[in-house]
């Protein structure tokens, strides 16, 4: 028999418990709202969505860490998750709320981390099947989506999972597409109001892509957007007249998008035509592919649509984040977006028309070197006679950054030099259908992170790196610039002169995933994956 | 803390029965008991009715087949310290006759009131354990606590909440240098730091140098449900309602949206 007054605690314990589950219900650090969302870089303990807020920016106010001491910079904890995707990288970016980070990794795992120490609550990892089709090819995750305690996960068979954030449970689980077929699910969803917006991979193969939008409460699906028309509807006209055609076309969204809660628009980045590299059968501008679509947010329905590459034959998916700021241009202020492309060119586009205010190279691209006065490319070189920006192109879906005071766009470029050879093969659900193969003269490529003056489209500065790279880019209000590059430094720079201040070795390449930023006691924290490990560096 | 779910999860997805050649065999049930001490029994228990692991004698209640037993123990179950297994596939078969040997192959009789059970459960449980996406979370998820524990040990549990503590949620508080005191759960550990879900159910890590102290205690946070708390035949109930919670897969759809999502 125990003492009585034992008894008396545990049910003291018990009311104390429910006592605090009713102001739970009240005040809660760890729940986010919508208003949070909105708030973006407003709370810097936070980092609430795959870009930090919704204007896709990735320039984070905080101001610890200055040109001036940032060669200090030190890790300060690691951790190793234990899986790798082959052939990739790293490319989750991770949230943080209230001194929990939430990653996603390869293979379908993604763990809870305390911020402080990357020490994990939980772990989760999906049981996938052993037939997996681009999941396969590219098993990667780019991080969760969050709203209120529920994270949102998309998985390599192609589903959508919502999380307990306390936990790692699974609180529902719904198929997005058949991955048999040859789709996956990469992308990190964008939770905007009410909606959890998901985007497809699998372009590569011949399925058709979408863009979704999802209660997230239950994972019921609200509306869907076909990034290739049917059969009679506008842009059906760009394909030939062949329904079987555009139920394959591709025109995959694995790269979350931006979005303007003033205009309650989603701006998205679309994927290549299917197949990739032959073209002779989707004869054609192949819309609504390799273009930036703009989407009203409620309905799922187009507002606008620009094709960066009509008619690609290259894998030059616009899968890219489209990036929200107000511009000077021509003596008038515009609200604009801005893409710096897979075809080598770095666009500024009127964000509430789609009128292309500008479309200069970033590279050496020899494809084309301007548009015509109808926004069109002048297209010189279709691949056959070299020395065109490779299947991953002249940037790729490694986010880059934008400093509204410097009026400056961060992203890492890469030079490279390839001839396309096409190949006519049969196209069946389920297989890899490039038909063609890329040959590539590594000789003369390079990487190197750029400063485009936004409003001109001029290169400010540049630092090179030895070989073609795929780090996302993270620009600070201090006037820092951190990326990484194919050797595995992960490095900072001056925003103003492109001067480098501090590297490290991290051992692995820093491959399409993007450094992150946040306070937490006091102390500024910058976070970035490579390998299959996550890094937190800080001052001392 | 993640054995009991997910090895849950592998093996009672269903499947076809599969013969065993080693079924019944009293050489192979023999060496099958000797091998499970030797490499299961330190989670397992050694009456194979769960410790840190699940019980695995009510594997077979669930038309479980004994080719999806073999298959857990051969691939493991990811997410937990449930690894895989590299020996020969004639051990497995003997560790797997054993263990269909001491099989509670009858369900064990529960003729409580599932649905005073459940009454019982919500007024009293539900605030830290949550069943199919409702209720609290300080304490283990029980969505599926049936396909795992024995009444036995259940009863231990409910009756004696502090006799054992199951992994990831031991008891601790955390006494901060101005002399605050955070009770919770433990989520994990290192020489520095600390991880915990505190009573107000937030994750949150702590560095041991910002602390005063860090007390184990031996008191769960869970009241032990003793009989003039919660007389026998409400026990029976309870079990009642637990011997239902034994589904596969996704759980079940929350059924209202939760006052904090908007």
């Amino acid at each position: 028999m125990r003492e009585p007054i034992v008894r008396y605690g545990g049910v003291m314990c018990l009311l104390a418990l429910i006592g605090s589950a009713f102001i739970r219900a009240q005040e809660d650090p760890t729940t986010v709202t919508y208003q949070d969302l909105l708030n973006g870089f407003k709370n810097p303990s936070s980092w609430l969505t795959y870009s930090g807020d919704y204007s896709g920016q990735r320039h984070s106010p905080l101001k610890q860490i200055t040109p001036e001491n940032a060669h200090r910079l030190s890790a300060h904890w690691t951790f190793q998750t234990e899986t790798t995707a082959r052939g990739r990288g790293f490319e989750s970016t991770p949230l943080v709320v209230d001194g929990v980070m939430y990653v996603t990794g390869p293979n379908g795992f993604a763990w809870a981390l305390d911020a402080r120490s990357g020490r994990p609550f939980w772990r989760y990892r999906r049981e996938l099947p052993a037939n997996l089709t681009y999941g396969a090819s590219a098993p990667v995750n780019r991080g969760f989506g969050i709203l209120a305690d529920r994270l949102f996960l998309t998985t390599l068979d192609a589903h959508l999972v919502a999380l307990d954030t306390k936990t790692g449970n699974v609180l529902w689980d719904i198929e997005l597409a058949d991955y048999k077929a040859g789709h996956s699910a990469t992308m990190a969803p964008l939770v905007v109001k009410d909606k959890v917006i998901v985007g497809i991979s699998g372009g590569d193969y011949p399925t058709r892509g979408f863009l979704d939008a999802y209660d997230p409460t239950n994972g019921k699906r609200i509306w869907r957007f076909y990034t290739v028309p049917g059969a009679g509807e506008p842009g059906s006209e760009t394909w030939p007249a062949s329904p079987e055609l555009l139920a394959r076309g591709g025109g995959a969204t694995w790269v979350t998008g931006s979005y303007d809660p003033e205009l309650n628009t989603l701006y998205w980045g679309t994927g290549n035509p299917n197949p990739d590299y032959y073209g002779e059968d989707r004869k054609g501008e192949n819309l609504y592919t390799c273009s930036l679509i703009a989407i009203d947010a409620d309905t799922g329905k187009l507002k606008w649509h620009y094709q960066f590459t009509p008619h690609d034959l290259h894998d030059w998916d616009s899968n890219h984040v489209p990036v929200l700021a107000d511009l000077v241009i021509g003596g008038q202020r515009r609200k604009v977006v801005m893409v710096a492309n897979r075809n080598g060119f770095f666009y500024v586009l009127d964000r509430v028309t789609g009128k292309v205010l500008l479309g200069k190279p970033f590279t050496d691209t020899t494809w084309a070197r301007e548009l015509g006065p109808d926004g069109h490319p002048i297209v010189l070189n279709d691949g056959s006679k070299g020395c065109l920006p490779d299947n991953w192109g002249g940037t790729v879906f490694m986010p880059p950054s934008f400093d509204p005071a410097l009026g400056l766009f961060f992203v890492t470029a890469r030079e490279t030099c390839a001839t396309f050879v096409p190949e006519k093969q049969v196209i069946a659900p389920g297989r890899f259908s490039l038909s063609g193969t890329v040959r590539r003269d590594l000789a003369k490529a390079y990487g190197a992170l750029r400063a485009i003056d936004a409003a001109t489209g001029e290169r400010r500065w540049e630092f090179k790196f030895a070989t073609p790279s795929f780090g996302g880019v993270l620009s600070t209000a201090s006037g820092v610039v951190f990326d990484g590059d194919n050797e595995g430094n992960f490095m900072a720079f001056d925003a103003r002169t492109g001067a480098n201040l501090w590297h490290y070795q991290t051992g692995s390449p820093l491959w399409g995933g993007s450094p992150i930023t946040y306070m937490l006691d006091g102390r500024q924290y910058v976070v970035v994956g490579s390998g299959s490990s996550i890094v937190a560096y800080a001052l001392p | 803390m993640f054995t009991g779910w997910a090895l849950a999860t592998v093996l009672f997805v269903g499947g076809v029965r599969a013969n065993n050649p080693s079924q019944g065999d009293p050489a192979a049930i023999q060496a099958g008991a000797s091998l499970f001490r030797e490499r299961c029994a330190d989670c397992h228990g050694a009456d194979a009715k769960g410790v840190s692991g699940p019980d695995l004698t009510r594997l077979w209640m669930s038309a479980d087949s004994d080719q999806r037993v073999f298959q857990t123990i051969r691939s493991g179950v990811p997410g937990t310290i449930m690894p895989a297994s590299t020996a020969p596939d004639q051990e497995l078969r003997a560790i797997i006759a054993y263990l269909r040997n001491i099989s509670t192959a009858a369900a064990e009789a529960s003729p409580g009131s599932v649905a005073n059970g459940e009454r019982i459960f919500a007024a009293s449980c539900a605030t830290c354990h949550r069943v199919n996406g409702r209720g609290g979370r300080l304490g283990p998820d029980l969505s599926r606590i049936a396909a795992t524990q024995s009444n036995q040990v259940l009863t231990r549990a409910i009756r004696d909440a502090s006799a054992s503590f199951t992994s990831g949620y031991e008891p601790i508080t955390l006494v901060t240098r101005d002399g605050h005191q955070i009770r919770g759960t433990r989520k994990g550990e290192d020489a520095f730091s600390i991880q915990i879900m505190d009573a107000r159910e937030r994750l949150q890590g702590y560095l041991k140098e910002t602390l005063r102290d860090v007390i184990r205690d031996n008191k769960s946070l869970m009241p032990d449900f003793t009989p003039d708390r919660l007389s026998d035949p409400d026990l029976n109930d309870l079990l009642a309602y637990l011997a239902t919670l034994r589904i596969s897969g996704p759980p079940r759809r929350p059924q209202e949206t939760p006052a904090d999502l908007r």
